[in-house]
């Protein structure tokens, strides 16, 4: 029993912040229909921001809300200047470029901060293992956990309670209808833009201590997030919660039980899934 | 006035020519990483190496040691090879030197052994590449050399069972192979050998089985960056530090890296054959030179060191055979050769051209605010247990 626990609070926590990190792309590749590869790239801004803070003094929380500071300006600014020429575009132009712009940012930062890893210092509550009645247990885990379900939680009051959500899914259904009854969808997707790569942003800060930081970080882990997006069905905000969490369980449960298959198990379920559902599990209206 | 001017400049212009037919300019390539992910490599070769001349001057009896850099650009055998035949045919390098990886290394080995030129690897770790070429000689290491001692030590200190966990490439099974070898000898049990995937991000499942299989110890290997970092976080806060499980290891604490991983480092054990805290002259030499040239954060780890010892071995060459000996010559006067390097005593083996050196156990510690290996214990004169174990494999 306290074996099934472990394995399920790892997977959970390693499920949430691949969410955290991925949702912001679904916004991307759901809404906009835009191939983008180089959403890594934003959340290892937010994560560089937070570990340079973090080294200066700074506290925690305040480095990681910096950090997704940074990664919405640095959002918005590449959204309305090299994503917008790139909507109408097939997706060999989408791809060349957006992969352009991880090879971009990985030099420089390489040229800014040298090819050593840098390290989100977390405090001192996060870092000490803590009793959880039957073993001893990181509290980080159980912090990215809390940050996860808020964050969830906080995403579905938006996009399934409030006005701007009702636009941002008549938009991802059908833009050109969303278009033909007034609503400004160019802006939406915008600040949508900018609300992921901020998101990215602060999931590369908090996640730092299971997603170390380098420079070729958006390259490392760009299967992942694509992985989640994709199973999750484009566009599908619940889809990528749900497929996300699936994964992070899906990945601990094997290393744990059969470590010697655990690396080929993941892409085993995900070509497994897709054959089964091949617009993920919860597709939006537009595709299914 | 004007005379006796023009007189003494061409008494000056005379002298330079007969200066320059009496001195040479000892040419040596160095194929290092200087872009990409790995640029670190190339970075630290090249501040030993410019540290090295500028403490001991550029010259040796007036020959210049010119020391062309060439960019490979991470593990390229085809490049490497192309840059070999280059360095040797266009800039008629006398030397050749470099080599972070293993494949770079092998790529040259017909080139140099037909154009004759000394190759002084300063990593590449595969013990079978020495054998590769008779002009091949190695300041670097081998990883059977510390986790064959490693495994010794282990048992030694009174470890009976122990979990290995390594990554599954070469390696990481070089590695794991030569630790259980050693320990099993010693009279030490595996309860488990697991290899772990390169691209592992998440390291908890792996070693939750580890602290449910309750090892007196565990050895792990690592290739450095993000899976030692995550692996050593993962040990520290998943309370196998606190159910005293020691985490043993080789370079993934290198001083450079230790900054990045953090105090979570504390405590864990590595066999290496330099840290920072080898107590040589030499070592103080090294560590001085880089900090006057490079600033406070420049520190030395094993490309440094290798780097700094590889420029010895060629200018004791040069200084005993002259600038225009037979390739052959200098590797002969390598063989065998004693020198004091940072890291302690160390001697090329005159049959395997390889390096024979002392092997120390640390540990992480703080001293003065940093973190750094304090040395435990020193293996003595450790030679590759690989070439003795397999003495004809080429």
């Amino acid at each position: 029993m306290a074996r099934v626990a472990t394995i399920l609070l790892d997977g959970i926590a390693y499920g949430m912040i691949l969410f955290i990190i991925s949702v912001g792309l679904t916004v991307t590749m759901g809404l906009m229909r835009v191939v983008n590869l180089a959403h890594g790239a934003f959340a290892m801004v937010g994560g560089y921001v937070a570990a340079v803070m973090t080294e200066a003094g700074h506290d925690f929380f305040l480095s990681a809300a910096a950090g997704a500071a940074a990664a919405g300006i640095f959002g918005g600014v590449a959204e309305m200047t090299v994503y917008r020429p790139l909507y109408r575009k097939g997706e060999l132009a989408q791809v060349l470029l957006t992969i352009g712009l991880v090879f971009v940012s990985i030099a420089a930062l390489t040229l800014v901060f040298g090819v050593n890893y840098k390290t989100v210092k977390m405090p001192a509550f996060l870092e000490d293992p803590i009793s959880i009645g039957f073993r001893l247990y990181p509290p980080y885990r159980l912090f990215l956990i809390a940050v996860g379900l808020v964050m969830a939680f906080l995403l579905w009051l938006l996009i399934d309670r409030t006005l701007f959500g009702a636009r941002l899914r008549a938009a991802v259904d059908n833009p050109r209808m969303a278009r033909a009854v007034g609503i400004n969808v160019n802006r939406l997707f915008t600040i949508t833009f900018i609300g992921g790569s901020a998101l990215a942003g602060f999931g590369g800060a908090i996640g730092a201590g299971m997603l170390p930081l380098e420079a070729f970080y958006p390259l490392r882990y760009l299967v992942l997030f694509l992985i989640v997006v994709i199973v999750g069905g484009e566009g599908s905000f619940k889809g990528s919660f749900v497929a996300a969490l699936a994964l992070g369980i899906i990945d601990t449960t094997g290393k744990f039980i059969i470590p010697e298959v655990a690396s080929f198990l993941l892409y085993t379920v995900v070509l497994a899934l897709l054959l089964w559902r091949p617009h993920g599990l919860l597709p939006p209206k537009s595709v299914a | 006035m004007r005379k006796s001017l023009l007189g003494l400049g061409a008494a000056c212009a005379m002298f330079a020519l007969t200066g320059a037919a009496a001195a040479e300019t000892v040419k040596v390539g160095m194929i290092g990483v200087f872009s990409g992910g790995f640029a670190i490599w190339g970075e630290q070769f090249q501040r030993s190496i410019q540290a090295f001349q500028k403490v001991n001057g550029d010259s040796v009896k007036g020959n210049k040691i010119e020391v062309i850099y060439r960019d490979v650009g991470g593990p390229n055998p085809a490049k490497s090879k192309q840059l070999a035949e280059e360095l040797i045919l266009r800039d008629k390098i006398k030397f050749l030197t470099g080599f972070a990886f293993t494949p770079n290394a092998l790529a040259v080995a017909d080139v140099v052994t037909e154009a004759k030129i000394p190759t002084v690897i300063l990593n590449a770790a595969t013990s079978v590449i020495t054998r590769r070429s008779p002009m091949f000689v190695r300041v670097s290491m081998t990883l059977p050399q510390q986790t064959g001692p490693l495994g010794q030590w282990a048992a030694a200190k009174g470890y009976k069972k122990i979990y290995t966990l390594v990554s599954d490439y070469g390696p990481g099974h070089d590695a794991e192979l030569q630790f259980v070898k050693s320990f099993k000898a010693a009279g030490g049990e595996i309860i488990n050998s697991v290899r772990v995937p390169l691209a592992t991000t998440d390291f908890a499942p792996y070693f939750e089985n580890v602290l449910q299989a309750k090892p007196d110890a565990m050895f792990l290997f690592m290739p450095a960056g993000p899976p030692s970092i995550g692996a050593i976080d993962t040990w520290a806060k998943r309370g196998l530090k606190a159910a005293g499980i020691p985490l043993l290891c080789t370079g993934e604490t290198q001083e450079i890296y230790l900054p990045a991983i953090g105090d979570i480092a504390l405590d864990v054990i590595s066999a290496s054959h330099y840290g920072t805290e080898v107590d040589t002259p030499e070592n103080t030499a090294l560590k001085k030179a880089l900090t006057d040239m490079f600033g406070p954060n420049s520190i030395p780890d094993i490309a440094s060191v290798a780097a700094w010892d590889g420029m010895r071995l060629i200018y004791d060459a040069v200084e005993a055979l002259g600038p225009n000996a037979p390739g052959e010559k200098y590797i002969d006067f390598m063989k065998g050769r004693k020198m004091k390097s940072p890291r302690g005593p160390i001697e090329i083996d005159a049959v395997e051209r390889d390096i024979i050196q002392n092997v120390y156990i640390r540990r992480v510690v703080r001293k003065d605010g940093k973190l750094v290996n304090a040395t435990i214990d020193t293996i003595l004169a450790v030679k590759d247990p690989w070439k003795l174990d397999n003495p004809a494999a080429k």
